[in-house]
């Protein structure tokens, strides 16, 4: 059977060409192109190819990212990562022995990448990730969904809950469960969500204000949903305080 | 700008002894030694101005004979290793010291100049005169030397570092944007080769406009048309995302602005604003001039939230306020500011044609 491939490049010119030479190797398939991350990991869901040719450097959600939710499906592909010039990149993909190739691409090379390319493992793409100096936090949170991949963005977060096991994320279209913990999240995304209790991180734009019931026991209010969590006694002063609830 | 590498970089660096301007400083420096050294003799029974006279006369003599030799050894000294040097320095300081010394021992033992004057004017000791001398002269003489080379070290370190800031303002095009360009040329060649052909040419323009060290200044109009070079390229990756809208129309073409004024600006505003926007946007150039003042204003939508602002934009910014500051002293500003969701940098500076250039056009 082809190897299936699906192309991901935010520059036209580039996906043109990339597809001209995967076209011209013989054996392989292109089952979809896609111009950005988001794009690109629906399509990885549905379609199910066997490799990524995944730009690094896109608009919106970059390759890093893109890659770290695609390692979240059933049958995760393998990436190969393509990169006109990005020093950094390099370096971490040499460190962590992942794939990638230098733009302009050449056909032998390609060739040789197809053929090794390999799935990577989720705390791969993490280290990756970690030493990125330009962009280390995700746009997108990601849940699994039967066999597919949802991505939430971030920006629209109300808040992150932790149950025993799991995290939960609840946004605008309800509630998902991800697998990533608060303390990851709380570190992620400093100054954009704020723990206001063991088990709960909330979203800063959210905060409406804080208040006490009878019982003595504080609660968060947030905006745009009728929904209250529990404060912790110790961080409701300093949440009043900073925010000037 | 190649660099001199044949010569030993480690060389002496004595001043210009056949200069007007050397020759007065040692006139100086000889006055004021001599005047160190008779207030140090102060108490030795001799009147205070007539040592500093005599003491002057003599040091007078022997700074002037140093300058001499130093005038005429300076091509020899350049020329050699920095020991060797230093010692054919010295030794000849060394050389006229022993000969005025002996000419003023000589004129002691004569009976020219008469039995008052010679015990007012030669020294007491004349037994010890030469070696004090000789002595006194190999201190100091290396005490200078050392000075010099410190001084020239000094200096030479200065030149190097903005010589190297200069080249590295100027070979400042972004690798990232090179390689994509070459991607896309690649990617041109077979589908589209009269496009390729064009973007081959449009690069090696941009280029030569990059590497150009002599002529540090060059019309608008030809900075104008660097920058909208630098759009085709970046149009033919970037396609629908990148809108350029161009209201310079006004602008006097024929003003001379240092060469990449507008175009990293440009390059900033697509890198910055554009680039990371999923739906690309609009950059705006516009020019206007206000009597003698050209205003020219680039400005650009804000990368969507999360992307802060890069390090490499204020380079690029300090950069150009420097060279504009070299071009126009104190009568140019350069001003960068967030307004609302935009972006905007603006330039002024004063309109100066060059009468040769113009008439020749």
């Amino acid at each position: 059977m082809n190897q299936r491939v699906l192309i991901v490049d935010d520059e036209p010119p580039a996906r043109e060409r990339l597809r001209r030479l995967v076209g011209e190797l013989g054996g392989i398939e292109v089952s979809a192109e896609a111009s950005g991350g988001e794009q690109a990991v629906r399509l990885a869901g549905e379609l199910r190819p066997d490799v990524v040719l995944l730009d690094v450097r896109m608009p919106g959600m970059n390759g890093l990212e893109a890659a770290r939710h695609m390692a979240l499906l059933p049958e995760p592909p393998a990436v190969v990562f393509t990169t006109a010039y990005d020093a950094y990149a390099v370096e971490a993909f040499d460190a962590q022995a992942v794939g990638y190739l230098l733009k302009p691409v050449r056909a032998e090379k390609l060739k040789a990448a197809l053929q090794h390319a390999s799935r990577l493992a989720g705390r791969q793409l993490q280290r990756l990730a970690a030493r990125d100096p330009q962009q280390a936090a995700r746009t997108h949170v990601a849940a699994r969904l039967g066999d597919q991949v949802r991505l939430i963005p971030v920006a629209d977060v109300y808040y992150f809950a932790a149950d025993q096991k799991y995290t939960t994320v609840r946004h605008p279209g309800g509630s998902d469960l991800i697998e990533d913990s608060l303390r990851t999240l709380e570190n992620e995304f400093p100054g954009q969500f704020v723990r206001v209790h063991r088990n709960a991180l909330v979203s800063v734009d959210r905060l409406a204000a804080i208040e006490r019931d009878a019982e003595g026991q504080y609660h968060v209010v947030l905006r745009d949903i009728n929904e209250r969590l529990a404060v912790s006694r110790r961080l409701a002063g300093e949440l009043k305080e900073r925010f000037r609830l | 700008m190649p660099e001199p590498t044949g010569r030993d970089l480690r060389s002496l660096n004595l001043p210009d002894f056949c200069a007007a301007r050397a020759v007065l400083a040692v006139v100086l420096i000889v006055t004021l030694t001599a005047l160190v050294l008779a207030i140090a003799r102060q108490h030795g029974g001799v009147a205070f101005w007539l040592d500093l006279g005599r003491t002057a006369l003599f040091l007078l003599w022997v700074g002037m004979g140093s300058a001499a030799a130093l005038c005429l050894l300076r091509l020899r000294l350049a020329s050699m290793p920095l020991g060797l040097a230093s010692a054919l320095a010295l030794g000849s300081v060394l050389v006229v010291i022993a000969v005025v010394s002996l000419g003023v021992l000589w004129l002691g033992s004569s009976a020219l100049l008469g039995p008052r004057a010679t015990n007012l004017l030669l020294p007491s000791a004349p037994q010890n005169f030469f070696a004090e001398n000789i002595g006194m002269g190999a201190i100091i003489g290396s005490l200078a030397l050392r000075y010099f080379y410190v001084t020239g070290e000094w200096r030479r370190n200065v030149e190097l570092q903005a010589r190297a800031r200069v080249r590295a303002l100027q070979a400042r095009i972004r690798p990232h944007f090179l390689f994509n360009s070459m991607n896309t040329i690649a990617a041109l060649t077979r589908s589209d080769p009269a496009r390729a052909e064009e973007a081959v040419e449009d690069l090696a323009d941009l280029f030569r406009a990059n590497l150009n060290e002599k002529r540090s200044s060059i019309t608008l109009k030809e900075e104008l048309e660097v920058a909208r070079i630098y759009q085709r390229i970046e149009q033919l990756r970037l396609g629908e995302r990148l809108q350029v809208i161009w209201d310079v129309a006004d602008l006097p073409m024929r003003a001379m602005v240092p060469g990449l004024l507008m175009q990293p600006l440009l390059e900033n505003a697509i890198y910055h604003g554009v680039e990371p926007r999923p739906a690309g946007g609009t950059v705006t150039v516009s020019g206007t001039q206000d009597g003698e003042l050209i205003e020219l204003t680039v400005r650009n939508p804000l990368p969507d939230a999360g992307n802060a602002a890069h390090s490499g934009n204020r380079v690029a910014l300090e950069n150009i306020r420097e060279r504009m500051n070299l071009t126009y002293p104190g009568r140019s500003s350069v001003e960068a500011n967030r307004v609302g969701d935009e972006y905007i940098v603006r330039l002024r500076f004063p309109h100066i044609e060059d009468s040769q250039r113009s008439s020749s056009l």
